[in-house]
């Protein structure tokens, strides 16, 4: 079961606009750096809501980090 | 002439179907999505297909709906999230053509006559339009394509959801004709009803039909459904952005509790004809045909209209007119449930006009810069800054801003 978790994300705007996320910041302050981003596209979450997929690798797990409109959330193993 | 090639896309129970697409959880209950029965716009706007099984309308009472699943889940209109995903879906197809027009926010057609040579033909372009859609923002599509918009449109309500239908010159005769003639655009329940008379149940019996009996008992919508049915309609596929003629202004509501007699519709008409009053001058136009719909406490609704000597955009003249035809056409034996006023036969405001020796002139250009005095203060400090006294009579039936709490409006095809 995944559940829709919204985060705080640290992300690099460079120079060409593009949008990289490099840190998810969870809400009791753990921060979680983004070892690789393995693709990027537009899609649709299981778990509500849709926008662009970051699918990440963070501490050797594979993870779906969506930015939605304005804000990221991930698909998270725990509530 | 080149065959065309058209589309029509229809997102599949789009309210609901939004909904269901942001909460997931929505799809495994009968769900709705419908209006604050607090305030009695309980009506079903949308529903999905485990509220189908119970019956439940589109348009309907939130009242109904209950009777007939007591479990419905409703969830009120999310109207800013259906915009904005609804417009990543017409991203979409802006990505195969530079023709798509809008039909409401959950329709469009798609005019692909000269991309086949880039994304394949219409059938293949459907598909792929389905399957974005469906992958990348999660709703499904149903298409219909064909060679005019009419029968795309007729083949994209055949299967839901994600239905893929093409409706071609070789076979619309056995693919449309078996339809029931209510399927057609602009058959309505009142042209269904005459076209009963007539036999016709079938596209197929409208298109086989005498075009001058049609003529004679419909007028021109008769003339016009019959090329419909025969695969006639050569209308075009609008560019993206173009804007509509604006035909008519209107605006109507459902209060939130009866009016049980004059004064009470008059404080209601009131904020209905400032509202409509504004949002003509707004876009400079003036109209010379004021309408009136009433609907009382058992749901019977009728229109009444009056055209004027001269076009006007003054909520004042409006609303002379307005109670003139009120006065004249109901007598509250009934008290009514929802009304609405339409402004139409537009034309610019500035357009030259014949001086009436007896009429007030400067009167008239008084009120003109008042009106628009109170729409720029409303502009800055927004709607409730500043009303009428006689709204304060009644808080509860003038107090809505009708001008922008409603974002959708209706569209037409014509």
């Amino acid at each position: 079961m995944l559940y829709k978790r919204y985060v705080d994300v640290v992300a690099l705007i460079d120079k060409q606009g593009k949008l990289t996320p490099l840190i998810l910041r969870w809400d009791n302050g753990v921060q979680y750096p983004i070892d690789r981003i393995l693709e990027v596209r537009k899609a649709v979450s299981e778990v509500g809501g849709s926008g662009i997929l970051y699918r990440c690798r963070i501490q050797n797990q594979e993870r779906k980090l969506f930015y939605e409109k304005n804000r990221w959330f991930i698909e998270s193993t725990k509530p | 002439m080149k065959e065309r090639v058209i589309l029509h896309c229809d997102i599949n129970h789009c309210y609901a179907q939004i909904e269901e697409m942001m909460v997931p959880e929505l799809r495994h209950v009968p769900m709705a999505v419908g209006g604050r029965s607090e305030s009695r716009h309980g009506i079903i706007l949308a529903k999905n297909d485990h509220a189908k099984k119970y019956q439940i309308q589109t348009g309907e009472s939130l009242y109904e709906a209950y009777q007939k699943c007591k479990d419905l889940v409703v969830i009120h209109p999310h109207y800013e999230e259906y915009l904005y995903y609804t417009q990543k879906v017409k991203d979409i197809y802006h990505e195969y053509s530079d023709r798509v027009e809008s039909f409401g926010l959950d329709e469009a057609w798609i005019d692909v006559s000269e991309s086949m040579a880039l994304f394949g033909n219409g059938l293949e372009i459907a598909r792929e339009i389905q399957q974005r859609v469906w992958e990348e923002i999660g709703l499904s599509v149903s298409i219909g394509v064909s060679f005019n918009k009419i029968f795309a449109k007729l083949g994209s309500d055949m299967i839901k959801p994600m239905g893929l239908v093409e409706i071609s010159r070789d076979d619309f005769k056995e693919k449309a004709w078996q339809l029931p003639v209510g399927d057609l655009l602009y058959v309505g329940r009142a042209t269904l009803k005459k076209l009963s008379l007539f036999g016709i149940y079938t596209i197929g019996d409208l298109a086989r039909f005498d075009l001058d009996i049609l003529k004679r008992h419909l007028g021109k919508m008769g003339e016009i459904i019959y090329w419909f049915a025969n695969g006639y309609d050569q209308s075009e596929v609008a560019y993206i952005d173009t804007c509509e003629e604006v035909k008519s202004v209107g605006n109507g509501i459902t209060t939130p509790k009866d009016m049980n007699h004059l004064r009470e519709a008059q404080s209601v008409f009131y904020v209905l004809c400032e509202s409509i009053a504004s949002r003509a001058k707004e876009i400079g136009m003036a109209g010379r045909c004021i309408s009136i719909q009433l609907r009382d406490t058992d749901l019977k609704s009728f229109t009444r209209q009056k055209t004027l000597s001269r076009a006007t955009n003054l909520s004042d003249e409006m609303m002379i007119v307005v109670m003139e035809l009120l006065r004249k056409n109901y007598d509250f034996s009934k008290p009514l449930r929802s009304v609405s006023v339409s402004l139409s036969h537009l034309q610019p405001e500035n357009e030259k006009v014949q001086l009436s020796l007896f009429e007030d002139e400067i009167h008239l250009q008084k009120q003109y810069h008042l009106e628009k005095t109170i729409d720029q203060i409303r502009l800055r400090y927004g709607f409730k800054s500043i009303k009428r006294c006689s709204m304060l009579l009644d808080k509860e039936l003038s107090d809505f801003d009708p001008k922008n709490d409603h974002i959708i409006f209706p569209v037409g095809y014509f």
